[in-house]
Parts: C-alpha cells; structure tokens; sequence
C-alpha cells in the first residue's frame, strides 16, 4: 500500500492505494465514482475507459500507482453545471444509449477520439475514423449504429472541421409523449452522465463481498470438503457449501433441477462449489484458494451423441428420468400427413446442420448484494425476471414470499442470459442472512461465460418438399439440443426448436422431434430469439437451395409461400396482423434487390431470409390465474402519475415504452410522469423481460390502467358538472368535452379528482386470450400476436482465404406499431449485429468439458469495424390487441440474418453453409470439392 | 509465501536496471503494460515488483540521422501510425501497428512493449483456475504440452506484429543492461522456446529501435485474425523486396518465434514458399485450426509476391 494523490474530475483524492490495484477499481470503490464501468478486467470491451491527462486509457490495466499527481477525468466530469456536454446530448438524441453500461466508456472514447480526426473524405471518411476509433469498445444493444452517428454529429457540429451540410431528418425528441415519436429513454441522461447505478454500483455499509470457489471437475462426486484453513484466513467471515442450500430450483416448474451450489456432486466444469464472506475480495479470493475439495471423477457426457446413448454402467448426469441415458426432454409434433407431403413433393432437400453455442454477451456482468432486516431479505440483482427470482428465493431458503424483496436496478444488458434465478443471487442472500451483513457478488467476465444460459449447440437434420412451382409441400425436422448441466428453460427451448417453424409459411404437413440432452458443461437457456434461431437458420437456407434447384427467385418464392393475416397456422397459431410480404418487399426494393441478384461477380453475393416470432407466451411459466402483467398508477395532487410496473426495463427501454401510453392515453406530457418498475415490493406482478412480452403485454396492463384513470376522471366531471353522460378529450395537458364547454387544464382536473378522496389508485392489467389447440405441447409458442420480418445480406467472400465479411444487412421487421421509432430501430440493429456475431464469428468452444474462450479476447463479438452497414426499417401493421397496433421488436429480428448471410454466401461461391459460425476454413474446404466436382463432371 | 506487491515508477534507465538487479523476488518492467496487466489478471504473470519504466523520458521521441530513424522504446503504437518519419520511410511500420490490437490500446502499447509482448496459446492464455482445471502445460510449469500431448517443446504462438514489419526491415535494437549499451538485431533476441521465447537477460531493457534507411525495399505486410481490430495475430507476414533484388520473408503467430526466410528474386518463388511453410512450426493453440494456418501462409506469400510484382 502506499498514498498517492489523485486529481479526479478537478478535484483532489489522497488515498492509500495498492502497489497492484488498478485504476478502475479506485475510481469506483475509493473516490466512489460508479459511472466507470468493468466489463472484462482486461482491457478487452471498454467499457472502463477515462482519461488520465487527457489520455484516454483502459482504467482496468492501468495500475493506480502509475497515476500518482495525475490528473484524471471520468464520465461523471463531462456535464457542467447540470448540463449536458454535447456529445453526451448527442448520444441522448440519437438513441445511442440502450442499457447504458457500455456508454461511459465509449463517450471518453469518442470524446479523446474526436480531439483526433482529420478532415478527409467529407463525411464518409468521418465516419470511418469514427468506426476505427470506436472499435476497443464493445457494445452489445446498439449494432453501434446509433453510437456512430451520435459522434458524427457531435464532431460536425462541434468541430472547426467544416463537413457539407447534413440533411436534417427533422426530428427532434418531442417534449411530449406521444405513441410514434422518436424519443431517448427517459433514463438516458443518467445513463451518459454515469449517474446511473448498475447491480455493482451499490455500496452497503457494514458490507462483505462474496467469491465462489468453482469446480475443476466436469462430473465429479464430491467426497469431502474442508474448508478450516480458509476460515482461519484474517477477514473472512463465513463459507457457505452446498448442504446448506439442498433444495432445489430451477426457472421452469418441470425442471427443478439445480442447487444454489453443488450438494453431491459437481456437474460440469465451473459449478459452484462452495462460497466465501469476507472483508474484502481479495481475501474471500485468498480464502478460495485455501479450500480443499476432494472430488471422485466420473465418466463426463460431453457431446449429444454421449447423451443420447445408453448410459451403460456409468452414473447419469441427474438421476431422475425413467430411461438411463442423459436425455433431459423430447418434445414432438406432427401436423397434416408428412408421408403424403412428401409424396406431393416434386422436389425435396434435406440436409444436417450443426451449430456451436453461443453467449449472450451482456456487458454488464452478473452483480447483486442482499441484505436482511425486520423486512426480510432485499436483494438488488441484475435480473430480468425479479418475480421469477422472488419465488425461487423463497422457495429454496424456505421464507414465506412476503419475506423476499428483489429489486432490479439499472441493468446492463440481459438478451436471455439474465431471466433465469441463479445461484449466486441465492447464495449471497443466504450469507446475508447467516452473517447478519450485506452481501455483495459480481462476477468476473469468465464466471459470466461459465453461468452461461446461452443458446443451445444444436444440431439437425431437416427436410423440406416443395412443388415445382415453388409451394411448400413438406417440413420435417428431427432436432437435437445440447442443454449442458442444468435444464433451465431447456424444455420450452426444445418446443421452439421446433414449433417455431410453422410460420411465416404456409405448411400443412409439418412435424419435428426435440431431444435436450443433459452435458457436463454450463447449462444453456433462453438468448434473444429463443429456440428457434437455429431451426429457423436450417430451413431458409434449405428455402434458398431448393429456389435455387428450381431457378426461382428465392425472394419469389417466400412471396408465394407466406401465411396471410388473420389465419391459423397449421398447429393453430392464430395470426392476426401479418407484414411478411410488406418486410420482404421493402428489403427486396432497398438493397435493389431485382436488379443485383445473380448478376454479381464470383466472391460477392446476396442473400435473403424471413422470420417471425412471438410477443409474448400466452401462457405462465408457473400455472396461475394470475394476469400476464399488472400496471398501477397512482395520481396525487401534484398531477404526476405514479406508474408501478413488475417489468424489468433491461436497457430495451420498457419503462419508457410504459410513459410513452400513459402519455398517451391521459394525454399529458412525459413531465408528469414517473416511472417505478421491478421492485417486488412496491410494484405489481410482472411476469418479466423473455418472450418478447413486455411491450405487449406490460404495455396493454398500462394502458388498461390509463383508460381505468381515464374513467374515474370522467366521472369525477361526470359528478360535478351533473351531466348524464359525456365524451372527454384528453389531450396536450387539457381535459375537454366535445363542444368545449367543459375544458380544464390537468391540474384543474386533478383538483377535481383528489377533492374529498387525495390520491387516486387504479389498476390495469393484460391476460392473454385463450389460444391454440387441444393437443400436448399446444401450448408452446402461443401468443396473442406475432412479429414478422426478413433480412437481405450483402457478403464478399474472399476465394483463396474464405474470409466473409458482411458488407450491408437490410433489414425489415413488422412490430404492429412502433411506439417509439428510435427504440425499435435500436432493438432491430442491436438484433442484427448480434445475428452477424452468431454467423461470423461467436462460438463457445470447449477443450474437454471446460470452456476456452471465456473472456471478451477469445469470445468474438463484432466490433464496430465487423458490425456491417445496417439498414433498419420498421413496418407497422397495426395489430388488433397490441397497445396502440404495437407488437414484439426485441427478439424477432435475429432470425432472418443469419441465414439471410449464409444464403448470400452461397450466392457469393456457391458454397452451402450448413454449420455455424461460417468458418473460413469450411468455405474452402467446400469450394475445393466444389471444384473437382465440376471438373469431374466436366464444366 | 509469495512476497509482497510492490510498485516502483523509474526515473531512469540506469535506476530502472539497478532496481531490478538488486529484487530477489519476480520483477517485471512496465512500459504500456497492456499485455503485462492482462497476463497478471489471469496470474501467468507474478510478477511481485512492477518497475514502471513509463516516464523515461530517455526511452522516448522519434529521431533521424543520416543512416537510420531511432524510435524511442516507449513510442506508443498510436503514435507510431502518424507519425511522419515513419510514414514517410517506412510505411509498413505504421501499417504493422495499426494492426496491432485496438485503438484504445494502441494509445497505452508501445513498440517496445510490443516487441517483448509474452507468446500465446489458448492452453496458457487462461486464468489461474482454468489452467487448474485443464492441468498445468509446460509453459506454466506443468508436465505437457496441452495443444500436442508432448513434454518436449512448447509451442506458444510469438504474436508481435510490430516485430515481424521491424525485422523485414532489418531493424536493430538498442538494448540497456547492467554492462552498458548494444545495438543488435532484432530478430536474435527470440528464441524460439515458447517457454522463455526471449534471449535477453532479464534486467535488460530496450532503450530504442533503429531503422536503417537506405534500404532500398518494399514490403507487403498481412495480419490474419478473426476481427478487424482487437485480435492478436492467427498469422503475420511481412514480405520485403529489395532493389538488389533480395527477398526476405517473416512471419509471425506461426512459431514460437519469427520465421525468417531470405532469399532472392532468382529464387524459384513456389520453392521459397514451400520453404517458408516448412519452417513454421504451427500447432493447434489458436482460434483458427493448424490446417488453416499452414494453408493460409502459402496463401498469404503467394498474395504478396503477386502484390510485388514478383509472379
């Protein structure tokens, strides 16, 4: 330890640091300043970035020491006097803020970056410069669409660069809320001011932090566990193992399957062992090291094919299951008559398909603190699902649910991977309560990657038949899922599999089988477009092959397929609003589709790829009569409506999609709304952020609570003007009847409505309709509505290295309506840069059960030089039960990119990809046989 | 018991060296420290005593004489891209260190750091735990190699891209140590064990790096990664010809040190190659596969002697 002296943002810190601590870690723990993030710890993401006299440098591999007398600046500097830098406003305006986590790093980024560009190229050079300097940070929302152009206008405007002048699109965010306004999050200042705070960012007093010891064993009994030299170790304060927490959990009431941490045995490699309070986290560290775990191997699964067998005499993964192999779930269905499909076919192709696991790369890492009082347990946890969690907490440390508080804080990025209840939420509560103390866990980048919950590797072999002018005929699909340790959400991720491939065409006979198989390695789960991102993956390229065998324009041929509005798929699917043709033909005009396909030179290529998905399961999780979501609004005399909601704004922007119809439906503006969501005790049940349910559903709650409202003020005016009955207009902060002879400004209004009776409650809440068949497993993939979409891709292959890069995604997605322009064109380039990830370069590779690329160096996500071009355009269709015709913009869109880039690199070589990520190697491989092939033949 | 963490910022070369030289325990200089840092994350680096060696301002600025440039050791890669004596003569050189990682390191990385940046492999790049789990390799005091199942050889990538552009151009280094000053060749101070891939002592530090002008060449350089920034190198290669007519082929993340192959206009090209190709020593510890790599330095060469003129 020795003193140094810091001067941050201007003012001086004297603090005692350590000879190896890193700056990161002093900024936010000793000088308190959260709005620096860690992502990674190791320079990898960004999102850590300050500038150390005027430098701007990765603060989680500067040590502090190096910084002695420096002068450093952070996020929270830029805005002066309560108002905000510039650039910051840019990157508001231009909806380059989704969760926020990323942010900070990447405005000091941009901020030392635009101190550098050189005028060169007008604009287009700009905003190469721009893509370069950008490219150390990771962003996983944005696609950095919306980042770049923010630092464009920003260097524009600000700079003595003169750049021509930039069409204006017109829009400036409303100052009130309207449905169809491009608007920023009404949290977004916070967020680029740094001020907002993450799971990690809370600081209990009196607090201990919490650090697991993990499995180095993929299948292991465990014999013995000591853990006495470690509890001697000065400054920790409690181990936790596994007999302390036997009851078990799981997100899916049919698969209760996981412990907080390993009980008996370890199942894969990374499992929770045993768990350490103390002072700091470098002695709970310490003290892990110090436990001594004597584990007694078994035979590891660690492919389908070891899972699928007989398991013989070695032990299984779980012990239940009525058959002794490692299968977790088969999910199967068969609709119309696939034998006479495929006897109706004139052409059939069937092809196998493999793909790697994928992560959902959040940035924000795992992070929660727990404490108890005479309330019972608070845990502030970085959840999509607090609901889900509320009930697995007090299911597995056996208190009654009015004893549970979870709190959602700011979230930095969730895409699936954060909607199951996890072990170390429940682990530190525990601690919390053993200890009498806060508890605090964050997980490093690897714990991130080896909780896991991502998508599932797959594989599959599937059919498809069609006419020979194009008419889907025949769909079989036989699937396989590895579902790793645990089976999470593995059972509706094997119904996806398959029943999500019964639209966006028409198919009459149409049938798949799912097995989930258990593995020893990190469970998998729900990631944006669950279930159904790979099966959706084989069938548009088996589409684009047979167009291709028939010399049809595959674009053609979806035309001639796809399901109308207002009609039921063939595993009774009700389909109300439908833009599939209106998606494809805007794509199809925009990327010139007609006139480009085919006639392109050998390397570069088109492709395109359709999609739907659900808004919302129509039915729970957990079977109740409980509604799907439920809004409260509160109106007091000052005239602000207090909406609670249950739902859990994970950077998508729920909470302001909940203002914008309150707004809306009241007609006031966005000033006179307050948003309170995900906090189990003061807010309504909500079922959560997965499925793609929130704007749907949380959104229709909201705005039968706005009409509730709505109706007791009409009433009010009702009583006391003494009128039999009379239509109000609500509208820009005025009450109003028809002919004017009643108009009230709203806090007239509001005076009316508290008199004699204070605060107004009211509630409002959405419950699906009853949908879908009689039959086992109609359930899967019901919802009250569905999104629709395609992509077109531009790739260039490189013939001698295979290297594909993805120049241009135009993309088209039916969200019904969108409520806010700015936010669904976020979700859909967010959708499509993740897609890109999964088709180019994502994968979870694993050397004997344990996970190899574990960090954000080996994990490849696109940066913004691999991000391609992307161009996002939103179709509405208005649908008859969203709020306001709105429909699902979160998940849908992955589905049509990736294979719409695979297609385009058949286009491109002529080479079919069938596994995932496209790998370089596989591309020549295959061009090679593709060549002798021809050779042979003699072309 | 390991010794306790300790931090030293060095005014000086000379303090830096004597400092080191007196530390019984692990030391290690700080220069950037992006590759350091990251390597003492994940505790392959324990090191207890950083000499920060950032603020010498002897190791710094770029400078010409009549034979060659001198850049400073602690010449950050971000300054080396624009910085016009660079650019002007040696091109390749800015191309190598735009190449290197990400912008935002570049501002932090140096040449020097650079040059002396540890070798990789996806069996030894790993955190403490996780080389607990697979089993301890040979370059972490383990039995063997993970990537190949032998006890022999460590076949950890060397991964300076920066190197691979300086030894095409036959660069120098000037290397400070306890018994003074030497200027030597780059390309002798690698090893080529993965284990300990540098041949310098351990207190020696490189004061600056010498271009020599005059050589009369033009070089080719190519980077095969997965990403367009960010990645270290799956293959490096930089191909120079010189007015004379010599070709000196390097490559680098194929080897646990640079492969160096020279030869001449008047060589048979293909041959040269297959020389090249045969001279890697290229496993599996990489994102890529080995097949792939192999494949693509055949590849890469044939490109750049296209891109020269030279077929």
């Amino acid at each position: 330890m020795q003193q140094i002296s810091l001067k941050i943002n201007g003012r001086k810190y004297d603090l005692l640091v350590g000879d190896h601590e890193m700056l990161s870690h002093v900024i936010r723990e000793k000088a308190g300043l959260t709005g620096t993030k860690v992502g990674c710890e190791q320079g990898s993401c960004g999102a850590c970035t300050v500038l150390v006299n005027d430098k701007a440098v990765l603060s989680c591999i500067t040590p502090a020491m190096r910084c002695d007398n420096a002068e450093i600046t952070t996020i929270e500097a830029l805005s002066q006097n309560g108002r905000l830098h510039l650039l910051q406003e840019k990157f508001v305006e231009k909806g380059a803020v989704q969760c926020g986590f990323c942010t900070p790093g990447m405005v000091m980024t941009a901020l030392s970056l635009s101190k550098t560009l050189i005028s060169k190229e007008g604009i287009p050079g700009l905003i190469h410069q721009i893509r370069e300097g950008l490219s150390g940070n990771l962003c996983r929302c944005t696609g950095y669409k919306k980042v770049i152009e923010a630092v464009a206008e920003y260097v524009m405007e600000s700079s003595a660069i003169k750049f021509p002048e930039k069409e204006s699109d017109g829009v400036k965010p409303a100052l009130r809320g309207a449905v169809g306004t491009r608007r920023p999050y009404i949290e977004a200042e916070k967020k680029v001011r740094g001020a907002a705070e993450y799971a990690d960012d809370i600081v209990s007093k009196n607090q201990l932090h919490c650090k697991f010891l993990r499995s180095t064993y993929s299948h292991a009994r465990i014999e013995g566990i000591d853990i006495q030299e470690a509890l001697a170790l000065p400054g920790v304060h409690y181990i936790a193992t596994g007999k302390e927490l036997p009851v078990k959990f799981g997100v899916l009431p049919v698969s209760q399957d996981e412990t907080a941490m390993a009980v008996d045995k370890v199942r894969y490699i990374g499992e929770i062992v045993a768990a350490v309070a103390a002072d700091s986290e470098e002695t709970a560290a310490a003290a892990c090291k110090l436990i001594k775990v004597k584990y007694a191997p078994v035979k590891a699964f660690l492919t389908i094919d070891d899972s699928l067998n007989d398991a013989g005499m070695d032990e299984k993964i779980h012990d239940y299951g009525k058959f002794n192999n490692n299968i977790h779930k088969k999910a199967e269905l068969r609709f119309g008559d696939q034998l006479q499909g495929l006897r109706d076919a004139d052409l059939t192709s069937k092809m196998f398909f493999e793909f790697d696991g994928v992560n959902h790369g959040f940035t924000e890492p795992h992070a929660a603190t727990a404490s108890w009082d005479e309330n019972g347990l608070t845990i502030t946890t970085a959840t999509q699902v607090p609901h889900y969690l509320h009930r697995a907490l007090a299911r597995v440390l056996e208190v009654p649910l009015s004893r549970v508080r979870v709190i959602k804080p700011y979230l930095g990025g969730g895409f699936g991977g954060k909607s199951d209840p996890f072990p170390h939420e429940i682990i530190v509560a525990h601690i919390a309560r053993k200890t009498g103390r806060p508890v605090r866990v964050r997980l490093n980048r690897e714990e991130v990657f080896l909780t896991n919950h991502g998508r599932h590797p797959s594989r599959m072999t599937v059919e498809l038949g069609i006419s020979n002018d194009g008419i889907l005929k025949v769909l079989d699909a036989d699937i396989a899922i590895d579902g790793g340790a645990y089976g999470s959400f593995g059972v509706v991720t094997s119904y996806y599999n398959g029943v999500l491939l019964q639209a966006p065409y028409k198919l009459d006979n149409f049938g798949f089988r799912t097995y989930r198989v258990y593995t020893n390695k990190p469970q998998c789960g729900a990631m944006r477009g669950h279930g159904a991102v790979n099966s959706r993956f084989a069938v548009e390229s088996l589409i684009d092959d047979l167009a291709s065998r028939i010399h049809m324009d595959p674009c053609d041929m979806r035309m001639k397929n796809f399901l109308d509005s207002d009609t039921l798929t063939v595993g009774h699917y009700r389909i109300t609003s439908n833009g599939s043709r209106e998606s494809l033909e805007k794509v199809m005009e925009q990327s010139q589709w007609k006139n480009r396909f085919g006639k392109m030179q050998m390397g570069r290529g088109l492709g395109v790829a359709c999609g739907f998905f659900i808004s919302g399961s129509a039915l729970p999780i957990i079977w109740n009569d409980l509604p799907q979501s439920v809004v409260h609004l509160k109106l007091d005399f000052d005239g602000r409506v207090l909406v609670t909601s249950g739902s859990s704004d994970i950077g998508q922007g729920s909470d302001t999609m909940l203002a914008i119809i309150i707004s809306e439906v009241l007609g006031i503006g966005m000033d006179k709304i307050f948003v309170l969501a995900a906090d189990t005790l003061l807010t309504p049940v909500d079922f959560g952020s997965y499925s793609s349910r929130v704007t749907f559903m949380a959104g229709n709650a909201a705005k039968d609570a706005a009409e509730n409202l709505k109706t007791e003020i009409v009433n009010a005016l009702i009583r006391r003007h003494d009128l039999s009955s009379e239509e109000f207009n609500f509208y820009d902060d005025r009450v109003f009847s028809n002919d004017r002879a009643i108009d009230l400004s709203w806090m007239e209004v509001v005076d009316l409505l508290t008199s004699n009776r204070g605060a107004v409650c009211v509630s409002g809440k959405y419950i699906s309709p009853k949908l879908g068949g009689d039959f086992k497993g109609a359930g899967a993939g019901l919802s009250p509505s569905y999104s629709f979409g395609a992509c077109v891709a531009e790739v260039e292959v490189d013939l001698e290295t295979g290297y594909v890069k993805v120049l241009d995604i135009w993309g088209a997605h039916d969200c019904g309506k969108a409520l806010n322009p700015l936010a669904v064109e976020g979700q859909l380039e967010g959708s499509w840069h993740m897609g890109t990830g999964q088709a180019i370069s994502e994968q979870m590779k694993y050397h004997k059960g344990l996970l190899f690329n574990n960090n954000f160096l080996d994990y490849k996500i696109p940066t913004s030089l691999d991000t391609p071009e992307i161009h996002a355009n939103i179709i509405e269709t208005i649908d008859p039960e969203g709020p306001f015709g709105a429909k699902e913009a979160g998940e849908g869109a992955i589905h049509p990119v990736i294979p719409a880039i695979a297609n385009a690199v058949f286009n491109a070589v002529g080479v079919r990809i069938t596994r995932l990520p496209i790998n370089a190697e596989d591309i020549l491989t295959k061009m090679k046989e593709h060549k002798s092939a021809e050779k042979k033949n003699g072309v | 018991m390991t010794s306790p963490k300790t931090y030293i910022k060095a005014a000086s070369v000379t303090q830096a060296i004597s400092c080191a030289t007196g530390h019984t325990g692990n030391f290690r200089y700080l220069a950037g420290g992006t590759d350091v840092m990251v390597n003492k994350f994940q505790g392959n680096d324990e090191a207890s005593l950083l000499i920060d060696i950032s603020e010498i301002s002897d190791l710094k600025g770029i400078a010409i004489n009549d034979s060659f440039v001198r850049i400073g050791a602690l010449t950050s890669l971000e300054e080396l891209i624009v910085h016009p004596l660079v650019t002007r003569y040696f091109p390749v050189m800015a191309e190598a260190a735009k190449s290197v990682a990400s912008p935002i390191i570049r501002k932090t990385a140096t040449l020097g750091g650079n040059l002396l940046c540890e070798n990789r492999c996806s069996f030894y790049n790993q955190s403490e735990w996780w080389r607990d789990a697979a089993g301890h390799c040979l370059k972490c005091d383990g039995p063997i190699c993970l990537a190949t199942g032998g006890n022999k050889n460590c076949f950890s990538k060397f991964v300076s891209d920066t190197a691979v552009a300086l030894i095409g151009l036959n660069a120098s280094i000037e290397v400070a140590d306890n018994d003074g000053v030497v200027v030597i060749p780059l390309e002798i101070i690698y090893t080529g064990d993965g284990i300990n891939p540098r041949r310098l002592s351990k207190t020696a530090i490189i004061n600056a790096i010498l271009l020599p002008l005059g050589e009369d060449c033009r070089t080719i350089y190519k980077k095969l990664r997965k990403r367009e920034t960010l990645d270290f190198t799956s293959l490096t290669s930089a191909v120079s010809f010189h007015n004379d007519g010599r070709i000196r082929i390097v490559l680098g993340g194929v080897h646990a040190q640079p492969v160096i192959v020279d030869g001449s206009v008047t060589d048979d090209l293909p041959y040269l190659i297959s020389r090249a190709v045969s001279t890697t020593r290229i496993v599996d510890n990489d994102t890529y596969s080995r097949t792939y790599r192999k494949e693509m330095v055949g590849v890469f060469l044939n490109r750049s002697f296209k891109e020269l003129q030279l077929i």
